[in-house]
């Protein structure tokens, strides 16, 4: 008897439950073509000189961010999304600039130094409230294929934009601010000390390579050799 | 002596504008690093990314330098010595307290913050000056509008301490 009277106050509680559900799948924004944007570089970044003349070749770029959802970039107003993938979007930029300055490889094989991204964060970031905070952070694993050593080196960029009341004037803004970002995290990557430093220091064993070099089966057989030689030389002192 | 009057009056309006004008660019680069902190500062970790970008915004707003580079970024060695390297240690922060400030106000209560900042040589990292930044606002508002505060503040003491040092 008690549970039929309740029972209308049960259906209530589920139909009020359906309807909120119902508006927070409504409020979750959907990529259109109105609020999608195209990130890219406006122009090239230059990189530095190289002590030697160097050739580079990206071989995999990996999103480390832990974003569900990353081409979201902004959740209010309808949202605003990226037109691709992040991790496309960074491979673009450093392979156009590098191309620009005659430093790309066209594959692994010929290629001086191997680089591998993981980007952590690309897009906006927590900002004051009357700006946005764009931010582009990705670590890079500098790797000499030939000597099979590696290097880890970090690139960040951040830019600040003002905030817009205008939906349009949002997305221009946002748009404006990744792609500053993009840009600076470029330059703090292809014209910051620590590349520089990272291929010198992998070049610089490439060139006494021959002895060090060696992996797998031959470097097996050049150590047994100096093994023998060793072994040797002490028989001769004795 | 009608074109007299003219040529008076137009210097007139020149004139001010071309005094008050700031030497711009006498720097051709500067560096800001991101602010280590002491032990025992509570900020978050984004809050670093956030001052170093706003203090880059505004050093960019000072003109005293043609480019504003990245940390860690190369320099050409002919500009070096006309480069400048801004450090910074936050050596303390403090929460304040919502309800003194909502209670008894007048800066009671007021979140506050302090940075020593050094700037030095790029190419013989010779010491060019040291700013002291305390910035205090108020709980209610959040971490970044503290570091927008702290940027505009050492940004407006280096220029002119630049300013001071290039007269001589």
């Amino acid at each position: 008897m008690n549970f039929r009277k309740i029972l209308p106050v049960c259906g209530w509680l589920a139909a009020l439950s359906a309807l909120g559900g119902a508006n927070a799948v409504a409020d979750e924004p959907k990529p259109t073509p109105e609020n999608t944007i195209h990130v890219q570089l406006a122009a090239p970044v230059p990189p530095q000189k190289f002590a030697k003349p160097v050739k580079f070749f990206i071989s995999e770029v990996i999103d480390r961010s832990g974003n569900p959802q990353p081409m979201l970039v902004l959740r209010d107003r309808g949202g605003i999304f990226l037109d691709r993938q992040p991790t496309e979007i960074t491979r673009e930029a450093i392979e156009q600039s590098l191309k620009a300055a005659d430093l790309l490889a066209a594959d692994a094989a010929s290629a001086d130094v191997v680089l591998q991204i993981y980007v952590f964060h690309f897009g906006l970031a927590q900002g004051s409230g009357f700006d946005f905070f764009g931010k582009v952070e990705f670590s890079v694993m500098v790797k000499n294929l030939k000597t099979e050593e590696s290097q880890q080196i970090e690139a960040k960029g951040t830019s600040i934009a003002n905030a817009a009341m205008r939906k349009k004037n949002i997305q221009k803004n946002v748009q404006a601010n990744i792609e500053g970002a993009l840009e600076d995290a470029m330059r703090n990557l292809l014209r910051g000390t620590q590349l520089k430093e990272a291929v010198a220091s992998l070049l610089k064993n490439n060139s006494s390579a021959p002895a060090a070099a060696p992996s797998g089966e031959m470097a097996s057989r050049q150590v047994n050799e100096d093994i023998g030689k060793r072994h040797k030389s002490k028989v001769e002192e004795r | 002596m009608r074109s007299l009057l003219i040529a008076l009056l137009a210097a007139l309006a020149i004139a001010p504008g071309a005094v008050a004008k700031d030497p711009e660019h006498i720097y051709k680069t500067v560096e800001a690093k991101h602010f280590t902190r002491v032990e025992g500062v509570e900020l978050s970790p984004a809050f670093s990314d956030y001052l170093y970008a706003e203090l880059r915004n505004e050093l960019g707003k000072t003109k005293m330098f043609v480019q504003v580079i990245g940390e860690g970024e190369a320099v050409e060695d002919a500009d070096a010595a006309s480069s400048v390297v801004i450090e910074g240690v936050i050596t303390e922060y403090k929460k304040g307290n919502r309800a003194a400030d909502a209670i008894i106000g007048f800066g009671a209560g007021a979140r506050s913050l302090k940075i020593d900042v050094n700037l030095t040589r790029r190419s013989d990292h010779q010491s060019l000056g040291a700013v002291k930044s305390h910035v205090k606002i108020s709980p209610r508002w959040n971490e970044q509008t503290m570091a927008i505060a702290a940027a505009h503040q050492i940004a407006h003491e280096v220029k002119n301490g630049l300013k001071e040092k290039a007269k001589g």
